[in-house]
Order: structure tokens, then C-alpha cells, then sequence
């Protein structure tokens, strides 16, 4: 059951763009695209998050952080996205670990807001630090490439096949992440966190290290967050404080994550499946027209959200699916 | 030397106002330990109440504080009834989510309903009061920031005296560290959690309703104020409303002395590098019981 939905799932989100964009649209690739990318932030929060149960608002600096090195390494010495983004997600787990490892020493909600803490101080620093741009960032110049196979390794697609090519190295990122958190999950570390998350005392006094396990799982994190970071600068063209150290980075991943079910593999993609797309038809329905700019829209997503955590705060992934969908096959067979 | 008296002075008194905004999120937050990210859409609705009455009706907004704190104590424990109370069962990240779909909901009403124009109050009692200043010593003290300090101190008193002396401060307590015990010895446990949403409520009400004599209102007004909120709180330590009104004056005299010496964008930096260094001595806060 669980295989034949995941071979369906893998075939619609590859085939979906396909007859759209011979129609000439790029509206629902760009939509895909932003999907797949909060989806794969939800996957990466998991970790620390939904596995190791820590508070951590404050992703959205490694986001920052895989985004500037990536377009550092481009912009001043020419090395291309895709090796770009290994020194983007290395960085961001080295520095993630040197920062938060004294940082375990405070707990629960006293955690939260130091992750809230590191984010705050890098906002001034972002916009004052004249190297990487200050407030108005960097800038990423296309160059050209030959054909699609050129586009791909650079991580550079322009005119009519940009939302494509974007969606596609989304989906290769997004299932990249997918496997390797399986296989944390599965994993002794994936234990080891969850052990952490049901009873702290109880895992050390296993010989769990918990100040450790918390280290790695929130540098898994921050490194899923760098990838992210990298492959949206180079669909932005740009890198800016206000834009890649946006509070949006983290809610929206989180919300995801909520909505789809914490803790489970693929709630996060399920979530995003659900909002992004809400928020997108309603910003281009509601947003527009006579009552533009008065936030309907906003006001509708709003009362969607609330209405789902009223009624399933165990997130959608909790639902009885297994019953509903489960039942129907052997009855069939 | 006197400049830098005269930044602690000016801290002190922005304090005073970050721990009004602050000690509503002490009660949910800290006391009851439900996460509430619209505590800034509960602010903006209070100062918005405020400039509506000043605008409307000529009321002044200090008189305004009992009509808000009223309805907002009142929409404080609906909000708890209708959905806090259905999330708490949950994953504490649940709050999280159903609270920033409050957040957007409520943001944009306002929206709605004013648009996002920045508005001020004029001619308030307060902002008559405005060119009076006191001198001492070469250092100035602003009459209005001062009255409103005594408020917020008076505020502060008033709650201390309700958690801490009262039958009910102590139903509160009690709820708050064993819901289960609570029960056994006939608290209801909903009921406490419904008021300390609506006291909540009400106390960032009656901040906004003070803030709007300083400050112009927009329906994203409460961002800039609940960061550092959430700050102080965690500063002061969990359930400790002494510890949010030292915590509170603290960020607001680190504030003010970063900007003499570093440019402003370093201002709530500095004050959240603080935290990170006073958490490693004392993880629990300042005055944290846990």
C-alpha cells in the first residue's frame, strides 16, 4: 500500500509539469517548486523538531548561511552552484554545532529563544557586514550554458523553461533529503534522538549523550536548510538579508510540518501539498480585484489554519487512513 | 558620563513599557506554558481599541483601559474555549500553529476593517503632559514615560498580589504544576486556564492601550514589541512576574546603552547576545523556578 503510493506519488510529481508547460504555462511550476522546497525545509526540521522534540525557531540562519556561501563561492571565486552547495550545507552544520552546543545547556522554552537569539543577532550583522553585500546583499549573474545538460550542473535556467528546471532540481533535492532522513530514521541516531525527545534523564541514563545527539540532529537540520538556501538564491538571482534571513523560512516549514503530522517522515510533504497551494490560489483570487490589498486572503488562510489545529491538532497524517484507504485492497484482491 | 546616566535613565523608562507588553505572555507563557505567537495581535487589538475610542468618541485612552482590558479579558477566554483548550491535548508545536493561524486571522482583519494605514491618537492627557520634564542631576526625566512607569509598576503590584496572595493565585499554581493534583483537590483545571487567557489578554490590552500615547498603530504593530517580549520573559524566568519587570528594565537599558555606542540595527541584537550569556550561567533565568 505504502510502496504503491509512493511510486504513484514519484510519477505524478514528475509527469505533473509536463503537459502544462507544452500548454505554455510556468504558473503551477513555480508553485510546485515552492512546495517542494518548504516541504523539504519540513523533512529537515523534523529532526530536530519532530524526532529530537527540541523548540528550534531559529532555522532560517542556516537557510542564510547556505545561501551566502553558495553565492560567495560563485560571485567571487566562480565555483559553480552544485559544489556550492556542499560547501553551503558544510558550513552551515559546522557553524550550527559550534553555536548551539553551548547553547544545550538551557532547555525547553529556554532553548527556543536562544535559536530565536542567534537569528536576531544575525539580522544586523547580515545587513551591516560590507563583504557579503551588507543590506543589499549580492547579486547572481547568469552566464550561459549550453543546452539543458549545461543549465542543470550550473543550477541556471532562464526564459521558458526556468520554473521547470527549478521544479526538477527541487524534486532531485527533495528526494535526496526524503532518503537520507529514511535512513536517519531508521538509523541508531534516529533512536538516540527519539529516545532524547520521550525522556531526556532516561537516555542518559542509558549513556545517551544529550547534549551531543541534540548537536547533530539540530546540524542535520541546519544542513537541509543550507540546500534549501542554495538552490532558492539561485532561483532569486540575489542574495539579501531581508530576504533569505526571513521569519517565513522557518513558520512556513514548521506549519507544514504541523498540518502533515510531526515527527512522521512525510508529513511535511503533505502539509505543504496542502498550504502553499492555499495560500498561492488565494493571494491570485482574493488578493486581486475589488477588495485588493485589504488581506482577505490572508484572513481565509487564517481561519483554514485555525480550524484545522481545532479539529485535528494531531496533525492529517494522524488520521485513520490505513482504515479508510487500507480496507478497500484486500477486499478487491 | 552624564550621556551615559541620561541612556540608562531612557532605558529604564522604555523598560517599564516592554514589561507591561511582557507580563500578559508571563501569565500564558511562563505561568501556564501554552505558546501564544498572536500575544502581538492581542496588543495591536488593544492599542487599535484605544485610537478607535480616542478617534470616535473622544475618550481618552486611559480612560479607555476599562472598556478594553473588559472585552479583551472576554475574548482572551473565548479564544482559550474555542481553540486553545481543543490544541492543548496535543503537540505544544499544535499551539504554535493554531496561534499563527490567529495571528494572520486577526492581523488582517484589522486590515479589513482600517487598512494599513499608520494612525496616531492626538491630545491625550498624557501627550499634554508632554513638554514637561523634570531635571536632576543634568539628567531628564519625561513626565509622561514616568506616569506611565507608575501604572506599569501598579499594574505589576496588583498581579503579584493575585498569583501570589490570593486563593485563586494559588489555584492558578497549582494548575499550572500538576493539572492532575489540581483536579483531585477541586480546581478546575479548563476554568484556571481560560482566565489566565483572559487576564493575559487583558494586561497586553491595557499595555497597548498605555503604548498608543507613545507609539503609532498598525495592524503588524506587535511584531516589534513581542520579540523582545518573549525575550524578557525567558530572561526573567519561567512564572516569575518580579523576574519579567527586572528582566523587562534590563532590556531596556541595554538597549539604550548599545545605541550610544553601535549603530541602532545592533540594539536587539545586543540584547538578545545578552540572554545567550546570562543563559549560561543561569539556564533557568534569572529568576526562573524551573
Amino acid at each position: 500500500m505504502a510502496r504503491l503510493a509512493l511510486v504513484l506519488g514519484t510519477l505524478a510529481a514528475i509527469l505533473y509539469p509536463i503537459p502544462l508547460q507544452i500548454q505554455g504555462t510556468t504558473y503551477y511550476q513555480t508553485v510546485g517548486f515552492l512546495v517542494l522546497i518548504t516541504a523539504m525545509l519540513g523533512v529537515g526540521w523534523n529532526v530536530i523538531g519532530g524526532w529530537a522534540g527540541q523548540f528550534d525557531f531559529g532555522p532560517q540562519v542556516f537557510f542564510g548561511v547556505g545561501a551566502y556561501t553558495a553565492a560567495l563561492l560563485y560571485v567571487k571565486l566562480g565555483v559553480e552552484a552544485w559544489l556550492g552547495l556542499l560547501a553551503g550545507v558544510a558550513a552551515a552544520a559546522v557553524i550550527c554545532a559550534v553555536l548551539t552546543y553551548p547553547l544545550t545547556r538551557l532547555r525547553g522554552h529556554y532553548f527556543a529563544i536562544s535559536t530565536v537569539a542567534i537569528w536576531m543577532i544575525a539580522q544586523p550583522i547580515g545587513a551591516t557586514w560590507e563583504y557579503i553585500g551588507a543590506a543589499q546583499g549580492l547579486f547572481i549573474p547568469m552566464k550561459a550554458h549550453p543546452g539543458i545538460v549545461g543549465s542543470a550542473v550550473a543550477l541556471q535556467f532562464s526564459g521558458p523553461t526556468k520554473a521547470l528546471g527549478y521544479y526538477y532540481s527541487a524534486l532531485v533535492l527533495f528526494a535526496l533529503t526524503v532518503a537520507l532522513m529514511a535512513w536517519v530514521e531508521r538509523s541508531k541516531l534516529g533512536f538516540y534522538f527519539r529516545a532524547i525527545r520521550d525522556d531526556q534523564e532516561a537516555a542518559e541514563s542509558i549513556g545517551i549523550d544529550s547534549r551531543l545527539y541534540k548537536v547533530l540532529a539540530r546540524s542535520i537540520t541546519a544542513g537541509v536548510f543550507a540546500a534549501g538556501g542554495v538552490l532558492y538564491a539561485f532561483w532569486a538571482l540575489s542574495v539579501f538579508p531581508e530576504q533569505v534571513l526571513e521569519l517565513n523560512w522557518s513558520t512556513l516549514p514548521i506549519m507544514a510540518t504541523v498540518v502533515g503530522g510531526i515527527g512522521r517522515l512525510w508529513g511535511p510533504l503533505l502539509g505543504a501539498v496542502i498550504l502553499i497551494p492555499i495560500s498561492q490560489i488565494m493571494s491570485t483570487t482574493l488578493g486581486t480585484g475589488p477588495l485588493a490589498g485589504r488581506g482577505i486572503d490572508l484572513i481565509v488562510y487564517g481561519l483554514i489554519i485555525v480550524v484545522i489545529a481545532a479539529f485535528r491538532p494531531t496533525g492529517l497524517l494522524s488520521l485513520p487512513w490505513a482504515r479508510w484507504f487500507g480496507r478497500r485492497r484486500p477486499a478487491a484482491a | 558620563m552624564t550621556e551615559l546616566a541620561q541612556a540608562v535613565v531612557n532605558g529604564l523608562q522604555m523598560g517599564f513599557l516592554y514589561a507591561l507588553v511582557a507580563v500578559g505572555l508571563t501569565i500564558i507563557w511562563g505561568l501556564m506554558e501554552m505558546i501564544n505567537f498572536a500575544h502581538g495581535e492581542f496588543l495591536m487589538l488593544g492599542m487599535f481599541g484605544a485610537w478607535w475610542l480616542s478617534a470616535g468618541f473622544h475618550l481618552d485612552p486611559l480612560l479607555a483601559i476599562v472598556p478594553i482590558a473588559l472585552a479583551m479579558y472576554l475574548f482572551g477566554m473565548l479564544v482559550y474555549q474555542q481553540l486553545m483548550r481543543r490544541v492543548q491535548g496535543g503537540d505544544p508545536f499544535t499551539q504554535i500553529f493554531a496561534t499563527i493561524g490567529l495571528l494572520f486571522l486577526l492581523q488582517n482583519a484589522v486590515v479589513a476593517g482600517f487598512t494599513s494605514d499608520y494612525r496616531f491618537v492626538n491630545d491625550t492627557f498624557l501627550q499634554k503632559l508632554g513638554g514637561v520634564r523634570l531635571t536632576l542631576l543634568g539628567v531628564t526625566f519625561a513626565v509622561p514615560l514616568l506616569l506611565a512607569a507608575g501604572l506599569a509598576l501598579l499594574l505589576f503590584l496588583a498581579l503579584y498580589l493575585l498569583i501570589e496572595r490570593t486563593e485563586f493565585g494559588l489555584a492558578l499554581q497549582a494548575t499550572s504544576e500538576d493539572r492532575d493534583a489540581a483536579r483531585l483537590v477541586g480546581i478546575r483545571p479548563q476554568r484556571m486556564f481560560a482566565v489566565a487567557w483572559g487576564v493575559g489578554a487583558a494586561l497586553v490590552a491595557i499595555a497597548g492601550a498605555i503604548l498608543v500615547n507613545f507609539f503609532s498603530v498598525y495592524p503588524q504593530v506587535g511584531l516589534q514589541f513581542t520579540v523582545l517580549a518573549y525575550a524578557i520573559v525567558a530572561l526573567g524566568g519561567f512564572g516569575s512576574i518580579l523576574g519579567t519587570l527586572l528582566a523587562a528594565l534590563l532590556v531596556g537599558v541595554i538597549q539604550s546603552v548599545t545605541v550610544v555606542y553601535l549603530p541602532p540595527a545592533f540594539k536587539d541584537a545586543f540584547v538578545f547576545a545578552s540572554y545567550l550569556l546570562i543563559g549560561l550561567f543561569r539556564p533557568q533565568g534569572l529568576f526562573g523556578r524551573f
